[in-house]
């Protein structure tokens, strides 16, 4: 009888490891007909919100419950507003909290927590005036003072944001954050002060604001004075993104390290609370009732399904109500009536450009850029590999931007002018070129992508690329200095913030991004460091729109594509807005107006 | 193990004139054509290595041919069920196309250069160190085995997908790495970890089979280790290494899909007069990412693979048999 | 026994440290560090790389600090980063003890928590099975179970009905157990019984449903289903032509004594041994069926590490995973007398 034990013992197991998922509702078949197992049964848990929202840690969606569901993708690192830096992770903290300013569905700079703002007239000091009587979603009052202290925790060289960088323009702040690890206590004291007299906190009479909980909690503290070390007439605009959003000093504190992962210390001011965090599995936010402008509506949950085959199918099962849209699947997509309706295809932020390193041969060549530029149909690129997602381009600020030149035509597709480019250069020859090799990070859709841009180089101008493909990290790590970069690679850029200088003076001046194909060229900095600047907006858009010209002039790089974003919604999600800058997912610049239309939800 | 077969003949008489009058390996071929499924078995991989041989000339279409506009054309004869994009097929492509237009099935046969190689090479490799480590651990036992063990512990612990990354990035550029598009460094890195497995089994099956009877009769009249380990162990323990053996063919055409998956996969070809094109493993990857559109892409891989496993394993199991010593004039 | 056991429990030390030098020199190797963003994301600059490195104590020497023995100070010798992960070290200047002490170290990538925190760590309020390694466990488990309680039999089955029907169908489901991937069979396995039937969710809302743990678990377990049945079978072939089966039979023993006490029994050495280091591969989670399937576990984290440089999560678990491989060869080890008294563990 020792096989009947075994299987005893083994069905036993199995329902123990099956039992200590807790689940009273349904027991697993296995179980059904053997003995009781003794179950260590942890009661159904619930997690209880700051603000007294009750809600079980699995919801089981209702088809009457109202909740958004958005598939993001891959699971954020960390939700902290001054260390994030990637799309996923702002996906999160745009819900919880609100900056100074913020961008409206044509991307221009609004208010947000700042009712107004203003500059001196070089542009060196610029003041922001908080509403009054803002709370944060635990009802405590919101001010100037806290988002002193964000900033400062920005800078702060201990806290080694990967985003810091960002507000340099503030006296004082580069070389407080970058004091060596080694220097004395007074020395750091000495770099903090001047950051810290560079970002004021004022009250009504003009005096800077009490210091710590005094500080938070005084009502008249609502003027926020930042001095910068140079003219920057951009810069409020730089305030709207995440680094300045105002987590709160005592959560971050009583949290430690891990403060982020808690929905009890990511207390925020934006129109959302966070509820509940299940790593790799999902977080849910809860509209929040404190939030100034316009309430929220549904709830928003997000799931961190990578396969996007996967996500597809969860979204034709009526998992998810939004889920970006795969090139692949497009196919699929445009034959089906119902899913035709429910894609969603509008300009994006990004434009990728296949970068030839300007110091290796053979692309010190201007002649030979110009012939590899020529022969890249891009209308074929955006049919045959992008699917449609995508739109060709010859221009490196992308449509919808402040900045976008239309009309350009330099560098477009003509494959007579491309061999004659090639002919004219110094190598005069195919056959004459050293070899080229193409270094792309290596997956299944950038293999096609790759192979697609060789076959093209190879049909209309006969020249033989080699391809190689590299390990994600590996390709990171040679793309970032110039004497590792590769000889040709495609890289894209997409805006932090809707201003020229994010695309001009922040990726091509010298020492800048474009450093790293060794592209320096003197006229144009010149050009773009006029422009930042300039505080008239009007002088301002005609310098930046002549560094652009300079930029196509000099070709550095042959300007490829600009990405559009794509996703599918579920036809009862309603009131979208969407802007180019939606990252993440569509409508999430503008969250609160999003309804669900619960007639329309299926039964 | 293929290799072996295919060129069997030859020395089989070459052992009949010389060595074994009692015709054990012509006794054995007689047994082996006999038996159906090893034949079929047989069959599958000849036509498989003769599809790796001559794929150039057996392709109806240029592998790289970017065909703009028939992008996912489902194969002509596939059913209206299995096909959600509402394209109609092409039938001068079999399998239909990929996502830029490409025909699968000429691909699919350029691929089976690469996977038959990145297959049988490292397998070789993998079965004779895996054999010889067990069988001496194994035998001799004590410290030998101990420190032998020891190693395949290391081994089998240190992540070899780092080991991957590196190998690729310092040999990459190298003389090794260029070697028929990095082919020859993928079955190099992937031989020197997969030897463990075997190596295990082979040591477990020794242990056991060293302590039987009549290995001890051979040892107590003064047979030396290496004829008992060759002579008596190992053809005593070869069903589980045809078994691991086999089942290695399709695990190492994967771990060059899974490979591709991490950013570590072959350089891909750029002309079709290169000796290795495309891989099924790279086809399979970039068939799942499209399989809502023309899942034929995924499909014609994985079926080839299953084949070549197929007929590996009957084959095996065949060549088992025939050498079972004591199957014997059964045949 | 005892003296074997001591033994083998004392060699896990050396081979331990050997596995993390080896990956210690491999992760370095590879180009990148922890702060390289994805390409597509801006990168982390120069000053905040520096201020980085110094406070995960990447600044400091890699294995041996010759400098500071050559002002005397010793413990400064050792004061790099190989051992402050291993043994302990000052890290951002505070003493910090190592692996030694059961601590895995900060990790790289998710800031501010430590490896510790992400895979033993249950989410607020539940269970530590519900942690990802408690997930992985749990999961690696039930694909055990599964791959012997079918596979098994199957070879069983298959070698008592050799070359009939039977036979062939368990072959045919092994050849696809192993020669279909798990990326393919999963995404399959998911449009057939989430799409179609709608017997479960695509993506799993709430693991705590015992249902929707069956399809990852047939998926990962299938590879090993396949090779245990084709290894069942062929050493049941094996055995059942060795004399004593006959000799067994020819006694008079019922068929089915027969099978379980002699045949199963050896036929079960190479069954066994790929199964311990199957378990702890298993256990340790699987990239492709925790990213297919939304699953909470740590194998996904793993193979995340390693292509974020996070150094001290790909450290822990590489030496989880060597401890675990190790445990389970010394068991295999002790089975292999159970199963053939005569064979001596040496």
């Amino acid at each position: 009888m020792k096989k009947l034990t075994l299987v005893g013992i083994i069905v036993a197991a199995m329902a123990l490891i099956l039992a200590a998922c807790s689940a009273p509702a349904a027991a697993p078949q296995v179980v059904r007909e053997t003995v009781v197992v003794p179950q260590t049964v942890v009661a159904a848990q619930t997690v209880v919100a700051q603000q007294t929202v009750v809600v079980p840690a699995t919801p089981e969606p209702t088809a009457a419950e109202k909740v958004l569901r958005i598939n993001l993708g891959s699971y954020p690192d960390i939700v902290d507003p001054q260390k994030s830096s990637f799309v996923n992770e702002i996906a999160h903290l745009n819900l919880i909290y609100e900056g100074l300013t913020k961008f409206n569905e044509k991307l221009e700079t609004v208010p947000g927590a700042a009712e107004s703002w203003e500059y001196n007239d070089d542009a060196t000091q610029l003041t922001f005036k908080i509403r009054p009587g803002l709370k944060y979603s635990d009802g405590t009052p919101l001010n100037a003072a806290r988002f002193r202290y964000s900033l400062m925790r920005n800078i702060n060289p201990e806290t080694a944001g990967e985003y810091a960088f960002i507000t340099d323009e503030i006296a004082g702040a580069p070389e407080w954050r970058g004091v060596a690890a080694e220097a004395t206590d007074e020395e750091k004291a000495a770099l903090r002060e001047v950051v810290s007299q560079s970002v004021l906190a004022l009250d009504a009479s003009g005096q800077p604001c009490l210091e710590g909980a005094e500080g938070y909690a005084q009502e008249d503290c609502l003027t926020l004075q930042l001095t910068l070390s140079k003219p920057a007439p951009y810069f409020h605009t730089v305030l709207g993104i995440w680094v300045g959003y105002p987590a709160k000093e005592e959560n971050i504190t009583e949290g430690g390290e891990i403060w982020w992962t808690s929905p009890k210390y990511q207390i925020g001011n934006g129109p959302f609370i966070l509820n509940n965090m299940e790593p790799f599995v999902r977080a849910r936010f809860e509209p929040n009732p404190n939030y100034e402008g316009e309430k929220a509506k549904v709830p928003i949950e997000y799931a961190y399904i990578t396969d996007s085959a996967v996500a597809f199918q969860a979204y034709k099962n009526n998992e998810f109500d939004i889920i970006g849209l795969a090139a692949e699947d497009l196919a699929t997509v445009k034959a089906d009536a119902e899913l035709n309706k429910e894609a969603l295809i509008y300009p994006g932020s990004c434009t990728f450009a296949v970068m030839f390193h300007n110091l290796k041969e053979p692309f010190t060549d201007a002649k030979v850029r110009e012939a590899f530029t020529k022969s890249l149909d891009r209308d074929a690129w955006v049919q045959d590999v992008l699917k449609g997602l995508g739109s060709p381009t010859l221009t490196w600020i992308p449509p919808g931007y402040p900045g976008y030149q239309e009309g350009e035509t330099r560098g477009a597709f003509d494959p007579e002018a491309a061999k004659a480019a090639l002919a004219a250069s110094t190598y005069g020859t195919a056959a004459a070129l050293p070899e080229v090799v193409d270094t792309f990070s290596d997956t299944p859709r950038n293999r096609t992508r790759n192979e697609f841009l060789v076959n093209q180089w190879k049909t209309n101008l006969g020249v033989d690329v080699k391809l190689n493909p590299v390990e994600s990290t590996t390709y990171t790590a040679l793309t970032k200095d110039v004497e590792t970069s590769p000889q040709m690679f495609i890289l894209g850029w997409c805006a932090d913030y809707p201003d020229p200088q994010n695309w001009l003076s922040v990726y091509w001046k010298t020492g800048a991004f474009g450093e790293r194909i060794g592209y320096s060229n003197p006229d144009f900095d010149a050009l773009v460091n006029e422009a930042d600047t300039t505080s008239d907006p009007a002088k301002r858009a005609e310098l930046y729109a002549k560094a652009q010209d300079l930029l196509i002039e000099s070709a550095p790089v042959a300007f490829m594509w600009n990405n559009v974003n794509s996703y599918l919604v579920k036809p009862w999600v309603t009131g979208l807005v969407t802007t180019p800058q939606d990252s993440g997912w569509a409508g999430i610049q503008v969250p609160t107006s999003i309804d669900i239309d619960a007639s329309k939800l299926p039964q | 193990m293929a290799t072996a077969t295919v060129a069997g003949r030859r020395p089989i008489e070459n052992t009949l004139n010389t060595k074994a009058p009692t015709s054990l390996w012509v006794d054995a071929w007689r047994r082996l054509v006999r038996n159906k499924a090893a034949m079929l078995g047989l069959v599958i991989v000849l036509l498989f290595f003769f599809v790796a041989i001559f794929g150039p000339w057996l392709a109806p279409h240029d592998p790289l041919q970017i065909n703009s506009g028939q992008d996912f054309l489902p194969p002509a004869w596939a059913p209206a069920w299995s096909i959600n994009t509402g394209k109609v097929g092409d039938p001068q492509f079999f399998m239909g196309t990929d996502t830029i237009g490409r025909d699968v099935w000429s691909r699919l046969i350029y691929g089976a250069r690469v996977s038959m190689v990145v297959a049988i090479v490292p397998t070789i490799i993998i079965t004779v160190v895996g054999v010889i480590t067990g069988l001496v651990a194994g035998f001799f036992g004590g410290t030998v085995d101990n420190l032998l063990m020891r190693v395949t512990d290391i081994v089998y612990s240190f992540p070899d997908l780092l080991f991957f990354v590196v190998i690729m990035f310092a040999l990459r550029g190298t003389f090794i790495g260029e070697l028929g598009n990095g082919v020859f460094l993928l079955f190099v890195a992937l031989a020197l970890v997969g030897w463990v497995g075997i190596a295990r089994v082979v040591r477990g099956q020794t242990l056991s089979i060293k302590e039987k009877e009549f290995v001890e009769a051979s040892r107590s009249i003064g047979g030396d280790s290496r004829r008992i380990m060759s002579k008596h162990i190992l053809p005593n323990i070869l069903s589980p290494i045809i078994i691991i053996v086999a089942f290695s063919v399709p695990r190492l055409i994967i771990a060059e899909a899974i490979l591709g998956y991490l950013g570590l996969g072959l350089r891909p070809g750029t002309s079709s007069s290169e000796f290795f094109v495309t891989s099924w493993g790279s086809m399979m990857l970039e068939g799942q990412t499209a399989i809502n559109a023309q899942p034929f892409m995924l499909l014609a891989p994985a079926i080839a693979v299953a084949l070549v496993v197929m007929g590996f394993t009957f084959l095996g199991d065949g060549l088992r048999d025939a050498l079972d010593p004591r199957m014997r004039g059964t045949g | 026994m005892a003296r074997f056991l001591i033994r083998r429990l004392l060699w896990l030390i050396p081979v331990m440290f050997v596995v993390a030098a080896i990956t210690f020199i491999l992760m370095h190797a590879a180009p990148g560090g922890p702060f390289d963003k994805d390409p597509q994301q801006r990168q982390v600059d120069a000053i905040t790389q520096k201020r980085l490195n110094a406070q995960f104590g990447l600044d400091k020497e890699m294995w041996l600090d010759f400098p500071a023995l050559m002002q005397g100070n010793v413990v400064g010798f050792f004061d790099t980063q190989f051992f402050t992960y291993m043994i302990g070290g000052t890290v951002n200047g505070e003493w910090r003890c190592g692996f030694i002490c059961g601590n895995m170290g900060p990790s790289f990538r998710q800031r501010g928590m430590t490896v510790q925190q992400i895979v033993l760590d249950p989410p607020e309020g539940k269970s530590p099975w519900d942690s990802k390694a408690g997930y992985s466990l749990r999961l690696g488990l039930l694909a055990l179970i599964f791959a012997v309680v079918v596979g098994i039999p199957m070879g069983v089955i298959s070698a008592l009905r050799q070359n009939t029907a039977v036979d062939y169908a368990s072959l045919f489901i092994a050849t696809s157990g192993v020669t279909v991937p798990s990326f393919v069979m999963g995404i399959f396995l998911i449009i057939i019984f989430a799409v179609w039937f709608h017997l479960i969710p695509v993506v799993p809302r709430d693991w705590s449903d015992p249902t929707v743990w069956i399809l990852p678990a047939v998926v990962l377990g299938f590879g090993l289903l396949a090779q245990t049945a084709r290894l069942t079978r062929a050493s049941m072939l094996e055995v059942m032509r060795q004399d004593y089966i006959r000799t067994a039979r020819a006694k008079g023993l019922s068929n089915r004594m027969v099978i379980v006490r002699h045949m199963l029994k050896n036929a079960m050495i190479p069954v066994v041994t790929i199964m311990g280091p199957a378990l702890a591969a298993l256990v340790t989670g699987s990239f492709i069926i925790e990213t297919m399937f939304g699953f909470p576990g740590w194998g996904r984290q793993f193979v995340l590490a390693i292509s974020q440089r996070d150094y001290s999560m790909i450290l822990a678990t590489t030496l989880v995973f060597a401890l675990l491989i190790q445990i389970a060869n010394i068991t295999v080890d002790l089975v292999y007398t159970f199963l053939d008294p005569r064979m001596k563990v040496s």
